[in-house]
């Protein structure tokens, strides 16, 4: 059995927890991560209403006892405003809910510390992802409970820092006093065994959380997934100051080329749009929107179900640390 | 500790110096494999008479096992390596380039052939030829590598080739090597934690900069030689990455390179030239490069010179003796790695 500061803290079987992913970490998804012995993700962003909002927790709460995560980014978009953010953060205190993935914004600069304080007393564990120890440190200070140190190597928007999880994981656990939890560049157990080396007390996933049986996305993208490889991502966006690694695609390629003849916001927005990658993940046409995976992309090969995955995660682990012990003479 | 890289080649520690041009040179090869690891001599900057001194001097100061590298891509590269064959050197590890004929040479003497790779095609091709063991490199090591981070390089490797990994980019402590071990590898390089060491022949201004330096500040960029290289971030470097390929200066460095390595001037610029454009572009922007390393690693000139550093730079605090670095190193990871296995119990 696994017994990390994270287990611990979530009464969790294993230390694996999915991330945010916009438009796919709905209940059944998030419920289904949680009830194979994770911890599932609720993403806060697919809702634009505290009635919706309320209600997809309700309705996780309904498919499992178990806890899970509400993923809140504390960065304004077209569609999710600053009154959004606080509307998020307002319902997850009133529901009690288990832990916030933040992300973005320091949350005390977007809400102020009340919002910090509103939380804390309603006993929701409040955990920030970042890429670098600057940001951590700040987290730390404000009373987070842990934080995610992702890598460059993961789908979304990895920090201009570009530090791999390998390097950023060994920092963050050495200048913190708080539980890091590993993210970007994990899909498989000896990823897992590799991060508790490290320091880690445990792993977010989210591109491998993709090709389960229970993510409710096309089958050609699940597909797409095994088909490509670790190279097959690409990072875009830093012309715009908000860089992003996705999966290798025409409309990336067409970004790619904007970006290199200087081209501007305005050309782009177009192209990055949400409501976009909703689409493609429903009609499964990986061309048509950027699609925010990592580079452990390269290490899925099969569509299990959640709980499948997670079983083979900790058998692997076990087995690539009896490996390693007997290599040390442990 | 015993993997199929100690046990292969004969050493106390799966740990390699990765050949660093103008630090991985004899005394600091000999003083890695007299500490239990595994030195690679850096013959890059090197003709083969000088080659071949470099490892006569090894020879004089360790008898360990040791290595020295072949950058295939480099003028002269192919004699250098006829002389590492000549001289029968334990371990040789080549890169950038197809080393089958190497590999089918140093086999007949008893020797042991590295490839260093950064993905799973060119570490099969190599595997097929015969090569040994692979050094995989991670986006995050210093000079040349790829996008793929260690992280997932490493596994993927581990799972599809028979040969042993040996990891290289993001190693610089125990807990790094319990994670190598943990994903697969049987072996870590490090180049940017041993550059930092007493016996490292690196410029005090640079070993200094090393330890003030945090993760984050290193730049990855096609610009400074060509292809993807992974430096320092000093305002030589930012300069040189924005200006990108100089040709006056790439003429005068040339020279420079030709004098350095003994060879005639009009033979280097015909032999480049004769190569195509494409190699000739690609040859200019390594001779500034070689100049712009060459300064910072012998003269510690950090006005222009540029040193090629991993992101582990930011997790070195100390310059200790590369004895008294291994030991450490053992004992943490032996100790991460017990906390690994007491969070699964």
């Amino acid at each position: 059995m696994f017994k990390t500061a994270i287990t611990e803290m979530f009464g969790v079987k294993y230390p694996i927890i999915c991330g945010a992913m916009m438009w796919l970490c709905k209940p059944k998804m998030c419920a289904a991560v949680s009830n194979a012995g994770g911890i599932g993700n609720l993403t806060a962003a697919n809702y634009e209403t505290a009635d919706e909002f309320r209600a997809a927790i309700r309705e996780t709460r309904k498919l499992t006892d178990k806890p899970f995560f509400i993923a809140i980014t504390l960065l304004p978009s077209m569609r999710i405003t600053p009154e959004h953010h606080k509307m998020y953060v307002r319902i997850c205190a009133e529901e009690k809910v288990d832990g916030i993935e933040f992300s973005g914004t320091p949350l005390d600069k977007v809400a102020g510390m009340e919002a910090v304080e509103l939380l804390k007393n309603a006993g929701v564990r409040m955990f920030h992802k970042v890429g670098a120890v600057r940001h951590a440190l700040h987290a730390q200070k404000i009373g987070f409970d842990g934080v995610y140190a992702a890598g460059i190597e993961e789908g979304g928007h990895p920090l201009n820092d570009d530090v791999t999880t390998m390097v950023l994981t060994r920092k963050m656990v050495s200048s913190l006093k708080i539980p890091v939890v590993s993210v970007g560049g994990i899909a498989d157990g000896s990823g897992l065994a590799a991060a508790l080396a490290l320091g880690a007390d445990g792993v977010m996933m989210a591109s491998r959380f993709i090709a389960t049986k229970e993510c409710e996305v096309h089958d050609n993208i699940k597909q797409e997934l095994i088909r490509r490889q670790e190279f097959d991502t690409v990072i875009y966006g830093k012309s715009i100051g908000l860089q992003g690694r996705g999966l290798k695609s025409k409309v990336l390629e067409e970004v790619l080329a904007i970006e290199a003849r200087h081209g501007g916001f305005e050309e782009l927005i177009p192209l990055l749009s949400g409501q976009k990658v909703k689409e493609a993940w429903e009609t499964g046409d990986v061309d048509y929107a950027p699609l925010m995976v990592g580079q452990s992309i390269g290490l899925i090969n099969d569509i299990p179900t959640c709980a499948e995955l997670m079983e083979r995660m900790a058998a692997e682990a076990k087995e690539h640390s009896a490996r390693a012990a007997k290599l040390c003479g442990n | 500790m015993k993997t199929r890289i100690t046990e292969m080649v004969g050493i106390k520690y799966p740990i390699v110096l990765s050949g660093m041009s103008w630090i991985s040179t004899p005394k600091m090869v000999a003083a890695v494999s007299n500490a239990g690891g595994l030195g690679i001599l850096a013959t890059g900057p090197l003709n083969a008479e000088q080659t071949r001194e470099s490892i006569r001097e090894i020879r004089k100061l360790t008898d360990k096992p040791f290595g020295a590298n072949a950058s295939l891509m480099f003028p002269g590269a192919a004699e250098n390596a006829k002389v590492l064959l000549q001289e029968k050197v334990p371990v040789i590890n080549f890169a950038l380039g197809k080393g089958d004929w190497i590999v089918k040479e140093a086999h007949k003497y008893g020797g042991k052939v590295f490839a260093t790779v950064v993905n799973v095609k060119h570490a099969k091709r190599a595997q097929d030829f015969g090569t040994d063991a692979v050094i995989a490199t991670g986006q995050e090591a210093a000079a040349h590598g790829e996008d793929v981070t260690s992280l997932v390089l490493i596994p993927h490797l581990a799972e599809n080739l028979d040969i042993p990994v040996i990891a290289a980019g993001g190693f610089a402590d125990g807990r790094g090597i319990a994670a190598a071990l943990a994903l697969g590898a049987e072996g870590v390089a490090m180049g940017t934690r041993l550059m930092t060491t007493k016996e490292s022949p690196l410029h005090e201004n640079f070993k200094k900069l090393t330890l003030e330096k945090d993760v984050y500040d290193t730049l990855f960029s096609k610009r400074f030689d060509g292809i993807l290289c992974r430096v320092m971030k000093t305002d030589a470097a930012k300069h040189a990455i924005k200006n990108g390929l100089s040709w006056p200066a790439a003429f005068f460095n040339s020279q420079d390179i030709a004098k350095q390595m003994g060879v005639p001037y009009f033979k280097l610029f015909l032999g480049v030239l004769l190569s195509g454009y494409k190699n000739a572009r690609q040859l200019a922007f390594m001779a500034n490069a070689f100049k712009a390393i060459r300064v910072a690693t012998e003269n510690g000139d950090s006005k222009t010179g540029v040193l090629p550093v991993g992101q582990v730079q930011g997790l070195i605090h100390d310059q200790p003796t590369v004895a008294e670095l291994f030991e450490r190193i053992m004992k943490e990871a032996k100790s991460a790695q017990s906390k690994v296995n007491a969070a699964l119990d």
